[in-house]
């Protein structure tokens, strides 16, 4: 039977074999089946053909536009205001609200919750109905000219891998604290979208690699609206550290 | 006991003798204000590695990544003037840090007569949205001296950038180079007089790529369009930290007291800044909190009409001690510097702009920013979360008696200013663009969906 360094041997959990080795402080250091790679992403703004001067031309944009520009303004700009606790939500609740001056609707926008979305074509539909209801009831917004006009605009992505590797919780909490805030919203909010999961990429290695699907939950929990980025990285690292 | 009572008293007013000799002072150096009569030597500019404190070694790491992904490329960058100017100031930061990564970069300027410069002036205002008559000769003029330029130079490099529409012409060389060639359009496109730009499109339309500083700057091409945002140096001498002996000393040149608000706005002497209406605007303000308005500004030695607008803010300024106005040369990066960080608030009323890159200088400097809902402003200024947006001279009075009654949302104000700052509107930011776009450009690297990250 392999040993792992002090003095425990390996043990079973779940019918799993994992193995553990005991630190000088007495603590269980867990070893995963396979390591964390952390990645990052670099971003490229592009400017789209679609414009909107009011909420109807908003409706044919959203229609028309591509993937891409839905993820610009819902996740990426998420990120692009990862610093904001009073809550930034998406352009489309910004620009109703500021341009347009519609706040109900801009409320009704602002409450998505882009971790509930695993596509973004079921994103889409929902940003559209939201705004197909509220002019049903209110139809003389759909021409209104709004202040300023809506940008669509979409982001050319490239994923950079990094040399940051975690093979267990202290690797993770030490990866964590190395890495970018550009890497954390990649793996923590973006991965939602390829995992096509209500989940992150770090929850599901602890679930599956490291079998600690109590603290998994725990992260996945943690939330981004009233939190910067900086904060949910110290809180996910927090939640590591009492796990140890 | 009559003795203690005594010193106590003597001891007051010698402290209140001092304290209005203090002002005096103050008012004296007001009226004659000690301005620095020659430039600075330029330090070297900064290395990457210079960068680490401010974005973090990861960022870094992520360039020396991407630029990496184009080792054995190398980079041309043309446009109309090497001295003066936004563009030269731009490739004077990011030309070193290409180099620093190893895509070997040079710069090149076009040469042309006072008769292209004439014309290339007219075609400056005419895409602004001014009035112009787009004769044979102008477009003679320009595509003759573009033909000159393009003969000059060579483009043997992977990724050509025409800087601007002075050189626009030079395009026709691509066809016979292997290079990827993109337009950086720096200026206001979105109102362009329609002869001007319909001459100047069919160029455009050949780059394989086109950046601008704004999404209403776009117009409708049929190649991509990309958006950089202009950027701030964080080491540059107008945003680098500056000691607190330096901030006094500018302070004490200025005839300013660190002692009560001061509120500034620093901008050329143009009408379009609304000098005046600053002015209106802290004199309502001045009714019910104490400050001190600073206007510092350049422009009017060298700009009749800026010598004009620097009378009239004079004149609406009047005998007022505590308004300070500031002529200043063109080399005071550093005392510019040291004015925004010794201000409590930072006004930027313009009533017209195009980025208007001193609003992130002073979100940089972590100060609440008060500004005019225009051109580039509302990027950078996000109303009640990275700053207040006013409309009018009622409005920037109100903000300012707010602001300086809430020290506590002003200070959040100024923290969410410098981290959007930091987040977008960093050189170190701008380079990354650009790596990214040579990347997709080369094919060395292609993008992911959204939901393939």
């Amino acid at each position: 039977m392999r040993r792992w360094g002090g003095t425990s041997a390996p043990s079973r959990i779940g019918g799993l074999l994992v193995a553990t080795a005991q630190l000088p402080s007495g603590k269980l250091q867990r070893w995963a089946k396979s390591p964390f790679f952390f990645n990052t992403v670099a971003h490229l703004l592009r400017i789209e053909r679609e414009q909107a001067r009011n909420l109807g031309e908003l409706l044919e944009g959203l229609r028309a536009c591509s993937d891409g520009s839905i993820f610009q303004h819902t996740f990426r700009t998420l990120q692009e205001h990862h610093f904001i606790r009073e809550g930034f939500s998406n352009d489309f609740a910004h620009w109703a609200f500021e341009a347009c001056n519609e706040i109900g609707l801009a409320e009704r926008l602002a409450s998505l919750d882009i971790r509930e979305f695993t596509s973004i074509p079921t994103l889409r539909e929902r940003i559209i109905a939201i705004i197909e209801n509220y002019l049903k009831a209110n139809s003389r917004a759909r021409e209104r000219a709004a202040m300023e006009p809506f940008y669509f605009c979409a982001s050319d992505t490239i994923i950079i891998p990094t040399t940051v590797v975690a093979r267990n919780l202290q690797e993770f909490a030490d990866g964590l604290e190395k890495v970018s805030l550009n890497s954390i919203h990649y793996h923590f909010i973006d991965a939602r979208l390829r995992l096509k999961l209500n989940s992150n990429d770090f929850s599901v290695w602890l679930d599956k690699e490291m079998d600690l699907g109590p603290l998994a939950d725990r992260l996945n929990r943690i939330d981004i609206y009233t939190s910067t980025l900086q904060d949910v990285r110290r809180q996910i690292i927090r939640d590591i550290q009492f796990a140890m | 006991m009559k003795d203690q009572i005594q010193e106590k008293a003597a001891a007051s007013a010698t402290k209140e003798a001092h304290a209005a000799t203090g002002t005096e002072a103050l008012r004296e150096r007001r009226k004659h204000p000690r301005i620095s009569e020659k430039p600075p030597v330029p330090p070297p500019p900064p290395k990457l590695d210079d960068y680490v404190p401010i974005i973090g070694q990861a960022y870094i790491d992520e360039l020396r990544y991407l630029a990496q992904r184009l080792r054995g490329k190398s980079l041309k960058m043309v446009n109309s003037t090497s001295v003066g100017g936004g563009v030269a100031e731009i490739l004077n930061q990011l030309i070193p840090l290409m180099n620093e990564l190893e895509i070997p970069t040079k710069w090149e300027v076009i040469t042309g007569g006072n008769d292209f410069f004439e014309v290339t002036k007219g075609f400056h205002n005419a895409l602004h949205g001014g009035e112009y008559n787009l004769s044979k000769d102008a477009k003679e003029i320009f595509l003759l001296y573009n033909e000159q330029n393009r003969q000059r130079m060579e483009f043997t490099e992977d990724i050509v950038v025409i800087h601007d529409p002075q050189p626009a012409g030079l395009i026709a060389s691509k066809q016979n180079t292997r290079g990827k060639w993109i337009w950086r359009c720096h200026i206001d496109l979105s109102n362009p007089h329609p002869d001007v730009w319909g001459f100047l499109r069919p160029m455009v339309d050949q780059y394989d790529a086109a950046i601008f500083s704004s999404p209403s700057f776009a117009r409708q091409l049929s190649i991509p369009q990309y958006l950089f945002y202009p950027c701030i140096d964080a080491l540059s001498e107008k945003n680098k930290e500056l000691d607190e002996s330096y901030l006094n000393k500018v302070c004490d040149d200025f005839g300013i007291d660190r002692k009560r608000p001061i509120v500034t706005q620093i901008s050329r002497f143009d009408r379009l800044k609304d000098p005046v209406g600053v002015i209106q605007a802290y004199k309502l303000a001045k009714k019910y909190v104490d400050c001190q308005l600073v206007l510092a500004g350049g422009g009017a030695s060298d700009d009749p009409e800026g010598a004009v607008v620097l009378k009239e803010a004079q004149d609406e300024a009047g005998s007022d001690p505590d308004i300070i106005i500031l002529n200043l040369p063109p080399w005071s990066a550093l005392e510019i510097n040291a004015l925004q960080r010794v201000s409590t608030i930072v006004i930027q009323k313009s009533i017209k702009e195009g980025f208007g890159l001193t609003v992130a200088e002073a979100l940089w400097k972590k100060k609440p920013v008060i500004a005019g809902a225009v051109g580039g402003i509302p990027t950078q200024v996000i109303h009640k979360l990275t700053g207040v947006l006013v409309h009018s001279v009622e409005g920037t009075a109100y903000q300012i008696r707010y602001l300086l009654t809430h020290p506590e949302f002003a200070a959040g104000l100024g923290r969410n200013g410098y981290e959007h700052v930091k987040e977008n509107f960093l050189i170190t930011s701008n380079v990354r663009r650009w790596l990214l776009l040579f990347q997709i450009l080369l094919g060395t690297a292609h993008p992911s969906g959204p939901e393939q990250t």
